[in-house]
């Protein structure tokens, strides 16, 4: 019986095994069958000659990929290297995150996404070229995540410069991030290092560390290859003694030795990978200073992708639909103001955004990825924080198709009446339309005043008469919008919506990053979600509860008594 | 081994069915079973045991033996024991998380499908009802399939000009903005969906969007665009067709066509 198990297992395995050996080899001809799946499903947005120039790409971003160039982002090799069969086929079946790619996992066979696979290839003649297959990063000195490992490859992260594009902590805002461009002249936004749902290539550790060693090829992401780190050649200890040495305002004489020393190994370290890089044979003792700086630059680049790994949640948090809906939550006295500590006691609800694409003109690439949003209310007023991340600080750009200028934004939406039971009709959840919605506006350029509207539709908005009733305050820092709005939960306004304790609320939410082109219609949003003041919960549950619990405890031995006594009258009878 | 009391026995079929109901159909072969319908199948499986307990006094004294027994005998000491602070506090905890539950939102009373007007529209001028109307370039699948062909790749143009955002590349629903959208995206390759509907039915949905369904389609939350404003009559045809070519999906017809 065991033995018939064991042979069963093995000769499943050896057609598991020779089964991805077939698919692993690189398929001599593209199939006429790789041909019709590319022209039916990804000629769309690829184009019928594969230079990304399908019907769909015009407006898209990031552009569908051009295969004639043979550079692709999500490799598993070395940088200047081609992808692998193995990485093409990964990416059709997961797609890529934060893009239109979706994945093709359910929707095409996996021996359809070999067929094209095969059929993407003949796009670029560099494939067929190859005489060797493609270098593969070495995985195998994988770093463990650890809080020192992570503190290391923060210090790395500066040091690399890192942060000039993809900012200080790490949302892409990094000074030089508007002005990225891909190898085809279109807009290459550093990503956002703490949303790793929006990883092109994936959010494990290994992920990153391949982005961060192979760089992403054709976009603004350059391979760190070993001579560009800084303390090249160096150990860990001797390069941030370097760094230490650098930064001294006066040196001795022995660290000034110390200084010229630890300069000359590195640059002796430089040169030995230049001459590698032209080709020159090295000598054994230059391959070993080789070997030994390359092992180290390898044990960086884990800690940096640590680093990165520890910059975003573990997953993707729930978006506030179903039960999850926004609760403020009742305070007995003052609401906290903006930077008060209380409100990091709250979990925030996630509200994210999709671009416009329901009224002219559109927003096909949104780059804001949602509000985050908590509350509390007390007897007489509520209070919000809203927070969203924004690669770019905008208040004035003026849009040079439009002549209208650009600036960040954020508007929340109600009704302006609750609508009363579930069949009851809301307003259009785009602004309003028959029902009017009731609107806090708010803009990066008056970062201090929220404006009230009353809209019946998404260009039928008009400021309210009477303002004032809001108090807020809005900042940008290192990428990211804060904004605290307070209101009075009744107000004198007609127009305004009127809150009450344990009412279900529709609210939804538009965002504009004037960077993007966001303008009027031209704007992410949300459709309706639910918010409630939620009720202070009652003390009946102290009462009741044990109440109940006594009462059956009487019953219980009233029950005993009866069947006693009753049993007793039996007997006597 | 001794055959088990009666009273066992009902607590058996009692806490099996319930277990059945709520796990086993309703989570390992289909969508869990809501609360109020558990509890209707439990009240009809209670009458069930009542009704057959209470056919015959004997059966009746067999059943309640168990529970007197429990209540008086010496020998159940430890029984009762244990009874007189677990039935306390599980109503305890029961009564607890009834009043302290958190309200939730009430669900959405959403039909996917309401039922289309009777004339069909593009803007202000009628094409015809909505029962008769068919798709006007339909024949040339048969008559000419080289202008057929020509309709179709037109319809994906446009498709994957405006529509592959939500309903998807695949148009499965899962364009990538339709996660986060709510009712969400139709979903073209779902057998319920195509053969189902007339090609009439369609144009209507696409043309007039959310915000031309009547309201048992809440049209205040779709954010299916008014397709009119954008696309011309004959766009949204081709589009039907190609619809239906890449689904492989045949909508339903009437008359001589069935």
């Amino acid at each position: 019986m065991r033995i018939r198990t064991v042979a069963l297992l093995f000769t499943l395995f050896g057609m598991l095994a020779a089964l991805s050996l077939i698919y692993a080899q690189n398929a001599p001809e593209a199939s006429e069958k790789g041909k019709q799946v590319y022209e039916n499903s990804c000629a769309h947005c690829h184009g019928i000659e594969g230079r990304g120039d399908g019907s769909a790409a015009e407006n898209l971003l990031p552009k569908p990929r051009d295969f004639t160039r043979g550079l692709y982002k999500i490799r598993s090799t070395e940088t200047g290297q081609l992808p692998t069969d193995q990485d093409l086929f990964d990416i059709i079946t997961e797609g890529m995150p934060g893009s239109s790619m979706p994945p093709w996992e359910t929707a095409l066979s996996a021996n359809d996404r070999w067929e094209v696979v095969a059929y993407i290839k003949t796009f670029y003649d560099g494939f067929k070229e190859a005489e060797t297959p493609p270098k593969q990063i070495n995985l195998s000195g994988k770093v463990s995540y650890s809080e020192q490992s992570v503190e290391t490859g923060k210090a790395l992260y500066i040091e690399l410069g890192c942060v000039e594009c993809h900012g200080d902590v790490g949302r892409g805002d990094g000074t030089s991030a508007p002005d990225l461009t891909d190898e085809w002249g279109f807009q290459s936004w550093p990503a956002n290092l703490t949303q790793s749902w929006n990883f092109r290539g994936g959010s494990d550790t290994e992920d990153i560390f391949k982005r961060f060693i192979g760089g992403l090829a054709g976009s603004a992401m350059p391979a760190f290859e070993g001579d560009s780190f800084p303390g090249f050649g160096l150990t860990a200890e001797e390069s941030s003694r370097m760094i230490e040495l650098d930064n001294k305002d006066e040196m001795t004489e022995a660290e000034e030795d110390e200084s010229a020393q630890l300069y000359e190994k590195y640059d002796a370290a430089v040169d030995i990978a230049l001459n590698l890089a032209e080709g020159t044979e090295l000598s054994a003792d230059e391959q070993k200073i080789y070997d030994d700086a390359m092992r180290v630059v390898y044990e960086k680049s884990w800690h940096l992708a640590n680093y990165v790994k520890s910059l975003s949640p573990e997953k993707r948090p729930e978006s506030a639909i179903g039960n999850n809906v926004l609760r403020s939550q009742y305070v007995g006295g003052e609401l906290p103001p903006m930077d008060d500590a209380a409100w990091e006691i709250l979990e925030a609800s996630y509200f994210p955004l999709v671009g416009q694409v329901v009224i002219e003109p559109r927003q096909f690439n949104p780059t804001i990825d949602a509000v985050n949003v908590k509350s509390f209310y007390n007897d007489t007023e509520v209070a919000f924080l809203f927070t969203w991340d924004d690669r770019t600080h905008t208040t004035d750009e003026t849009d040079e198709e439009t002549g209208k200028t650009l600036e960040d934004a954020l508007a929340v939406q109600f009704p302006v009446k609750v609508p009363q039971g579930p069949t009851a009709p809301k307003p259009y959840f785009l602004w309003g339309g028959r029902l009017p919605v009731y609107l806090w506006h708010w803009k990066a350029s008056a970062p201090e005043q929220v404006t009230e509207l009353t809209a019946k539709g998404i260009n039928n908005a008009e400021v309210q008469e009477a303002q004032g009733a809001l108090k807020s305050q809005g900042t940008y820092t290192d990428g990211q919008y804060k904004l605290w709005v307070k209101r009075a939960l009744k107000t004198d306004d007609k127009k305004d919506l009127q809150l009450e304790s344990g009412v279900f609320v529709p609210i939804a939410f538009s965002a504009w990053d004037g960077a993007n082109g966001d303008v009027d219609t031209k704007r992410v949003m949300t459709s309706w979600y639910t918010f409630v003041l939620e009720p202070v919960p009652s003390s009946k549950r102290f009462i009741y509860p044990p109440l109940i619990a006594l009462l059956s405890v009487g019953f219980l031995f009233g029950l005993r008594a009866f069947v006693l006594r009753r049993n007793s009258e039996e007997t006597n009878n | 081994m001794k055959r088990p009391s009666l009273f066992t026995i009902c607590l058996i079929i009692l806490v099996g069915s319930w277990v059945f109901l709520k796990f086993v159909i309703g989570g390992l072969i289909s969508v869990p079973i809501p609360g109020s319908v558990i509890a209707m199948y439990m009240g009809l499986i209670i009458i069930a045991i009542l009704v057959h307990i209470s056919v015959e006094d004997s059966l009746f004294r067999e059943f309640r033996r168990p529970i007197l027994e429990t209540l008086v005998e010496d020998k159940r000491r430890p029984h009762r024991r244990v009874l007189v602070v677990l039935i306390p506090l599980l109503l305890l905890g029961y009564t607890y998380s009834i009043i302290a539950q958190r309200a939730n939102p009430p669900g959405s009373p959403r039909d996917a499908h309401p039922s289309p007007p009777l004339e069909l529209t593009y803007k202000d001028e009628v094409i015809g009802t909505m029962q008769d109307v068919v798709n006007p370039f339909r024949h040339y699948e048969k008559d000419d399939p080289e202008a057929f062909k020509a309709h179709v790749e037109n319809g994906k143009r446009v498709y994957h000009q405006n529509c592959f955002y939500c309903h998807g590349d695949h148009l499965d629903g899962q364009g990538h903005f339709a996660p986060y959208l709510q009712p969400l995206p139709a979903n073209f390759q779902d057998p319920g969906i195509i053969p189902n509907f007339q090609e009439s039915f369609f144009f209507w949905r696409i043309a007039k969007g959310g915000p031309g369904l009547p309201a048992a389609g809440t049209p205040w939350d779709s954010a299916m665009p008014i397709w009119e404003n954008t696309l011309t009559k004959d766009e949204i045809w081709d589009v039907i067709l190609f619809l239906s070519d890449y689904t492989g999906y045949q909508f339903r017809t009437f008359g001589e066509a069935h």
